[in-house]
């Protein structure tokens, strides 16, 4: 898989994806892979975000640095979290970019590289057997609930 | 510049045997620019009366085979449509305003358009739609007003759209539905869960919610597959042909006449004109981006509500120094798309909305509203659920929601599966100030003039809106959501059913055609697609475009066989 981020920014950009889709019972981003799919996607069909992405990743670190002396990854939690927040509440242009690639890549064809495993379709209940036929759900089945 | 690696077929030349392959210089019968929804019936009803055709889309021709179930490709990407960062739009609210660029306009780019990507609503429109103005009278600010031709005059070419396209539908189940003169081809599709709560929130409400009209196969039918309710329909193309687009319903039929050649990856940009003022052919850039010429006696453009005035203002010359047959001044104006009211509700048990066709059941108990309201026009309303996975994460959520972390996480799990959309649609009044015109500034990749779009809604239509939204939510309790939410009434850009821009009236200084889409400046010259309607109806424009298509094709083919096509009558 060849991208164009470093190792130190991948891990950076994993641990703030799985701030995104958390893993809890159920796969989150991590599991996913990712940081995979946005590393692949910006050599390719997102080549056009690429300086987004490496200049936030390096304000992400220098922010790190700032307020916990070590890199973002290395961060407890609730540290990492509060950084997050705080460049959500600041309508941070790369925060809403790594959040729209990462929900856009958990649940993308696996192919790109992201949704390994199909597990953002797992999550939300998508079999992607692309035919189907009565009943669909539950409300089309006789007796129909409630 | 985004490029896919592993998806979109760039396939720039399917062609069929029978298609002939016209040499340059040779002039042939008509000449049609766009191969949509419009364009592909005007290529089949001409090729099939004896003449010969060429059809130049700017999009690929791909075929069933290409068409797949990758949601990043075709909606982040723009694999099946205009493509945002080589045909940048400029918006602006009102013409003090300087217009900033912004993606306004989308439309299918491919051979069979709109009508590959479509969701298959067919509505026809009712009779009022055609006389609302002299019904209802007259609304300030706007240009309300009459069509010139009546509900009873279309209906022939409404039953020949459904017989001709493939329409599944139920012909009497709707208590509001205009005369027919003949049922559906094809019985309705299985209903689906968010069509059995349409059904139960109608009864519970004292209204009708009657078998969705789709333009999707429910049998086997000329030759065609149903459908395989793969859950894939909007923005998608179909990988059976089940969907009756033109490119599976028409194209076919045009190329198997061997007088039809259909030219893709032709980007048309300019008619061009004798001494007499009369069409002469089209210049257009070829896949090379070479400039190309194209003779023909007689040009249709069907390149939909946006890009033809578009087309008319780029062909502007000293005989049309406002644009090609704009002797009206009104080319580009009464822009209209349709209204929108959009509310969600989660229900306790499983809907899995993406399984299978968008929508179901319709109702239309509001397609006229009660004059006491004081509002103008009507809507419809029906149950769907059209996100993929992707679309539904990043927008199909209450907007109040978080939109990352646990919670979030949480809402993806349960409200996917359970979750139904009420969308209405509605009319829109078209309004002079609302436009498309050239942007003075932006250009393409080819180097023409951007569309800029001129757009506010009139006070009537978000009132209407409004009004529209609080049934949408009464609906849904109806349904029995347990949770429901509505979306924000401001337009989600870009839109996709662009009319209005070129209308049809009796009077040439004040409409752009007449009443059979021929233009009243240029004796050979139509112009077929959303840009010729008079009014907005309540939504689902295509079957009427479609209606419009089949009988303005049948005209031009009597003028030209009279030898009328190069004079009026």
């Amino acid at each position: 898989m060849s991208g164009v981020l470093s190792a130190a920014q991948r891990r950076d950009l994993d641990a703030l994806t799985a701030l995104i889709i958390p893993t809890d019972e159920d796969a989150g981003a991590r599991e996913a892979r990712i940081v995979d799919f946005i590393d692949r996607g910006l050599t390719s069909f997102a080549g056009d975000q690429r300086t987004l992405f490496e200049q936030g990743l390096t304000d992400l670190e220098s922010r790190a640095q700032r307020s916990g002396g070590r890199a973002f990854a290395d961060l407890d939690p609730a540290a990492q979290l509060a950084l997050a927040r705080e460049l959500d509440a600041g309508k941070s242009e790369f925060f809403g970019a790594v959040r729209v690639a990462t929900i856009a890549g958990f649940l993308a064809n696996p192919e790109y590289g992201g949704n390994t495993g199909k597990v953002g379709w797992q999550l939300i209940g998508f079999e992607d057997r692309f035919g189907w036929q009565p009943p669909f759900g539950d409300y089309d089945r006789e007796p129909s609930p409630g | 510049m985004i490029t896919i690696v592993n998806h979109h077929p760039a396939r720039s030349a399917a062609r069929t045997d029978t298609q002939p392959r016209f040499a340059a210089g040779e002039t042939v019968d008509f000449a049609i620019v766009g191969a949509g929804a419009a364009g592909g019936v005007v290529a089949r009803e001409l090729a099939r009366a004896g003449f010969t055709v060429v059809v130049l889309e700017q999009g690929p021709h791909l075929q069933k085979e290409d068409f797949h179930h990758d949601e990043l490709a075709i909606t982040a990407l723009s694999a099946l449509t205009n493509d945002p960062k080589t045909q940048p739009n400029t918006f602006r609210s009102s013409e003090s305003d300087e217009a900033q660029v912004r993606p306004v306009v989308q439309y299918g780019r491919l051979v069979g358009g709109g009508s590959v990507h479509f969701t298959g609503n067919y509505w026809r429109m009712h009779e009022i739609d055609f006389v609302e103005r002299s019904r209802k009278g007259s609304i300030e600010g706007t240009g309300f007003t009459d069509w010139p031709i009546t509900y009873a005059e279309l209906e022939p070419y409404y039953s020949k759209v459904e017989w001709e396209m493939g329409v599944s539908g139920l012909a009497g189940s709707s208590p509001f539905d205009p005369p027919r003169s003949r049922p559906y081809p094809l019985p309705p599709l299985p209903v689906k869960p968010a069509g059995v709560l349409a059904e139960r929130a109608a009864r519970k409400l004292g209204w009708h919610a009657f078998p969705a009209p789709m333009a999707i196969l429910s049998q086997p039918y000329r030759g065609r597959p149903p459908c395989i309710q793969c859950g894939f329909c909007k923005t998608f193309g179909c990988e059976v042909g089940a969907k009756s687009s033109t490119l599976a319903a028409m194209f076919p039929d045009a190329a198997a006449t061997g007088r039809c050649e259909i030219r893709p990856v032709s980007y048309v940009r300019k008619i061009e004109l004798d001494k007499r003022g009369h069409v002469t052919g089209v210049k257009y850039f070829d896949s090379g981006k070479r400039e190309m010429f194209q003779r023909a006696r007689a040009v249709v453009v069907c390149a939909n509500g946006a890009e033809t005035p578009r087309l008319l203002l780029m062909s502007r010359s000293k005989l049309f120094p406002d644009g090609l047959a704009n002797s009206s001044g009104v080319v580009g104006k009464h822009l209209m798309f349709n209204g929108y009211a959009f509310a969600g509700g989660l229900f306790e048990h499983r809907i899995n909305g993406y399984r299978g066709m968008v929508v179901t059941r319709v109702i239309h108990d509001l397609y006229e509203l009660d004059p006491r309201l004081g509002i103008a026009g009507g809507g419809g309303f029906d149950f769907r659920f059209d996100w993929g996975p992707i679309g539904f994460a990043l927008e199909g959520l209450p907007k109040e929601a978080p939109n990352w972390g646990p919670e979030y996480k949480g809402m993806l799990r349960d409200y996917y599966i359970r979750s139904v959309y009420v969308l209405a649609h509605a009319t829109q009044l078209p309004m002079p100030n609302n436009s498309i015109s050239l942007d003075p500034k932006l250009t393409d990749a080819w180097g023409l003039p951007a569309i800029r779009m001129t757009f506010a809604d009139h006070p009537n239509d978000l009132k209407l809106y409004a009004y529209l939204l609080d049934r949408a939510i009464e609906l849904l309790d109806a349904a029995g959501a347990t949770r429901r939410w509505a979306y924000p009434l401001e337009r989600a850009f870009p839109e996709v059913h662009l009319l209005g821009t070129c209308r049809m009236g009796n009077d040439p200084a004040t409409s752009v055609v007449d009443r059979f889409n021929r233009t009243h400046d240029i004796p050979n010259l139509f112009l077929v697609d959303g840009s010729s309607l008079v009014t907005s109806g309540r939504g689902q424009p295509t079957m009427t475009i479609q209606a419009l298509a089949f009988r303005a094709a049948e005209h031009a083919a009597r003028l030209a066989r009279r030898g009328e096509l190069s004079k009026r009558s």
